[in-house]
C-alpha cells in the first residue's frame, strides 16, 4: 500500500492535467458551449457533422496531411542518407553532426521567425550577390508557403532524427557486414540486405514521431506566416486556436480537437502493429 | 579518393546551408541600426556591439523573461523527475493489478502530444483559477511530461539492483528513505537524462505558456519574443540578440550533456 502512495502525486497531477481534460473535451465537443454560459447546451453530434461542411476546417486539415506527409518522406530520407555519410570515418564528423543537429534545439517560434527573415532579406541578398533571379518570397504566395514551411521544419529536425538514425546504425554487429564482404556481397547488397532491416526499428520510431510532430505543428506557423497568405498556411491547431481562443466557439473548438486526438490514436494503433507483426518475425 | 573528395565536399556544403541562418542571426545580434538598414544581410558586423545586448536584456525586458523561463524549467523539471522515479520504481517493484494498472495509464499520454488538447487543458485550467499563475504552468508541465517520464524511468529500472533495496528495508529503512537513500541516487543517470529532455521541450515550449503566463510579469521567454515579433517592429537587431540569448542556456547545457541527451533521445529507438 505504500508504495501506492509513491504513484499518487504523479498520478493525481497527470490526471487533473491530462486526463481530464481528455474527457472533458469530448464532453464539450458534444455541446455548443461558448465558455460564458453556466450550462451546457447538448447538441449532439451536430460539431462533427458541421466539420464535414466547414471549408474552414478541412482546408485545415488538408494543409496539415500535406505538410506531414512531405516531412515524412523529406526528414526520413535526409536524417537517413545524413547518418549513413557521417557513419564513415569521414573528417570532422562528429563537427558535422553537431551543426546538423543544433538547430532542433531552437525553440519553433524562433526557426519561424528566423526564417521568415531568411526569406525576406537574407536570401535575396543572395540572388544580388550573385546576380541570379531565385524567387526566394516563398511566404509570400499561397502556393509557395508550404514549401517554406518544410524548408524551415526540416532544417530544424533533419538533424535529430539523424541521430536517431546514427546510435541504430551503430549498433548494428559489425561481424555482420564482415561475413557478407567475406562473401563477396557488394556495398549496395550489404546496404540492403544488412542495414535497412537491421534498421526496422529505427524507421518505426522516426516514422511515428516525424508524422505525430508535424500533425501537432503550431508554434512554426505562428511567428511566420500566421496561418497565410489567406488561410494558405492553417493547420488544425492552429484552425482549433483561432475557432476556440479568439472565436470563443469552445464546442466546436472541442470537437476538432477530437478529430486531432482520433488520428493520433490511430498512429499509435498503427505503430503498436507494426512492432507486434516485427517480433513475430523475429 | 576521388569518391572521398566528392562526399568531404557535399558534407561542407551542406553543413555550410545548415549554419547559416545560425550565423545570421549572431551577425544580426551585433549590427547596429545603421548597419542594419544600409548595409546588405549578408554582411559581417563591424564591431562586437553590445547595445542589442543591453536593449533586449532591459528595455524589452528579457531578463525577466528569462528568469521565468528558468524558474517554470527548473522547478518542473525536478518535479518530474521525482514523481517519474517514483512512479517507476513502485510499478516496477509490484505485480499487482493496480500498477500494472498505472503504467498503461501513464503511458496514454505518449501517444497524444498535449497539443491536440490544448483547448480543454487551457479550460480546466482556467476553471481551476491556474491560468496566470507560475505554479499553473509547473503544474501543466508536470502533468504533460509525466507520460514520458515514466516510459523513460521504466526502461531504466532494470539497472537498479534489488538486493541493495532489500538490505536497506531489512536494516529498518522506511520506504521513503528506501527511495531517496538508495533508488534515487542509482537512477541518477536515468534522471539526468529525463531532465534534459523535458529541459529542452519545456524551455523552448511556446504554446502552454502562451495560454497560461501571458501577462508582461510572468511571461517566459518564447511569449515575450513572439510579442516582440508581432509588434511589426523594425528592430530586429534587439530581437535577433534576444533569441541569442534564449538559445544559448540550452545549447551549452546540450554541449554539457550531450551524452545524456542522446541516450534519452534513442532510448525509444533502440528498444523499438
Amino acid at each position: 500500500m505504500q508504495y501506492a502512495s509513491l504513484v499518487a502525486p504523479g498520478m493525481l497531477v497527470f490526471t487533473v492535467g491530462l486526463i481530464v481534460p481528455m474527457i472533458l473535451g469530448l464532453r464539450y465537443s458534444l455541446t455548443s458551449w461558448n465558455g460564458f454560459t453556466r450550462e451546457l447546451p447538448w447538441v449532439g453530434l451536430v460539431n462533427y457533422v458541421r466539420i464535414l461542411h466547414d471549408p474552414y476546417a478541412l482546408d485545415a486539415w488538408w494543409f496539415t496531411i500535406k505538410f506531414t506527409f512531405w516531412n515524412t518522406i523529406i526528414q526520413n530520407f535526409f536524417a537517413l542518407l545524413f547518418a549513413v555519410v557521417l557513419d564513415t570515418e569521414l573528417k570532422g564528423r562528429k563537427v558535422y553532426r553537431t551543426i546538423l543537429f543544433v538547430p532542433c534545439l531552437v525553440s519553433p517560434v524562433i526557426v519561424g521567425f528566423v526564417w521568415l527573415r531568411m526569406f525576406s532579406d537574407v536570401l535575396p541578398a543572395i540572388n544580388a550577390a550573385l546576380g541570379t533571379n531565385i524567387n526566394f518570397l516563398l511566404f509570400g504566395s499561397a502556393h509557395t508557403v508550404l514549401s517554406g514551411l518544410l524548408i524551415a521544419n526540416n532544417w530544424q529536425w533533419i538533424g535529430y532524427w539523424m541521430l536517431i538514425y546514427l546510435a541504430a546504425l551503430q549498433s548494428i554487429p559489425k561481424e555482420l557486414y564482415e561475413a557478407a564482404h567475406v562473401d563477396g556481397a557488394s556495398w549496395l547488397r550489404r546496404f540492403f540486405s544488412i542495414t535497412i532491416p537491421m534498421l526496422a526499428p529505427a524507421f518505426t520510431i522516426c516514422i511515428v514521431g516525424i508524422t505525430i510532430g508535424s500533425l501537432k505543428v503550431y508554434e512554426l506557423i505562428v511567428s511566420s506566416t500566421e496561418g497565410g497568405p489567406g488561410r494558405a498556411s492553417t493547420s488544425i491547431v492552429y484552425q482549433i486556436y483561432n475557432t476556440a481562443i479568439s472565436g470563443r466557439q469552445y464546442g466546436y473548438g472541442s470537437a476538432l480537437s477530437m478529430t486531432l486526438v482520433l488520428v493520433l490514436l490511430i498512429v499509435a494503433v498503427l505503430q503498436v502493429s507494426a512492432l507486434r507483426k516485427r517480433e513475430v518475425q523475429l | 579518393m576521388i569518391g572521398q573528395g566528392v562526399s568531404q565536399l557535399a558534407v561542407i556544403i551542406v553543413a555550410a546551408v545548415f549554419i547559416l541562418p545560425l550565423l545570421i542571426v549572431v551577425g544580426y545580434s551585433f549590427k547596429t541600426q545603421r548597419e542594419l538598414y544600409l548595409g546588405s544581410p549578408l554582411a559581417i558586423p563591424h564591431s562586437l556591439n553590445w547595445d542589442n545586448y543591453a536593449n533586449a536584456l532591459y528595455r524589452l525586458n528579457m531578463g525577466t523573461s528569462f528568469l521565468n523561463t528558468l524558474f517554470y524549467t527548473a522547478a518542473s523539471v525536478l518535479i518530474i523527475a521525482i514523481f517519474a522515479a517514483a512512479a517507476s520504481w513502485a510499478i516496477a517493484r509490484n505485480r499487482g493489478r493496480f500498477f500494472k494498472f498505472s503504467y498503461i495509464y501513464f503511458i496514454i499520454g505518449i501517444l497524444i502530444p498535449y497539443q491536440a488538447l490544448f483547448l480543454p487543458i487551457y479550460i480546466v485550467g482556467y476553471s481551476l483559477h491556474l491560468t496566470n499563475s507560475a505554479h499553473g504552468v509547473i503544474l501543466m508541465y508536470v502533468a504533460t511530461g509525466m507520460s514520458f517520464g515514466v516510459f523513460l524511468m521504466t526502461s531504466f529500472m532494470s539497472t537498479v539492483p534489488v538486493e541493495l533495496e532489500e538490505a536497506a528495508r531489512v536494516d529498518g529503512c522506511s520506504l521513503y528513505r528506501t527511495f531517496f537513500n538508495i533508488v534515487v541516487p542509482l537512477l541518477s543517470p536515468a534522471m539526468a537524462t529525463l531532465i534534459i529532455m523535458e529541459s529542452f521541450l519545456i524551455w523552448n515550449d511556446y504554446l502552454m505558456a502562451s495560454l497560461y503566463v501571458s501577462a508582461g510579469r510572468l511571461r517566459t521567454l518564447t511569449v515575450a519574443i513572439q510579442s516582440l515579433f508581432s509588434q511589426q517592429t523594425n528592430d530586429y537587431t534587439s530581437a535577433m540578440a534576444a533569441i541569442v540569448i534564449s538559445v544559448l542556456p540550452i545549447a551549452t547545457l546540450f554541449v554539457a550533456l550531450q551524452r545524456y541527451f542522446i541516450k534519452g533521445m534513442t532510448v525509444g529507438a533502440l528498444k523499438g
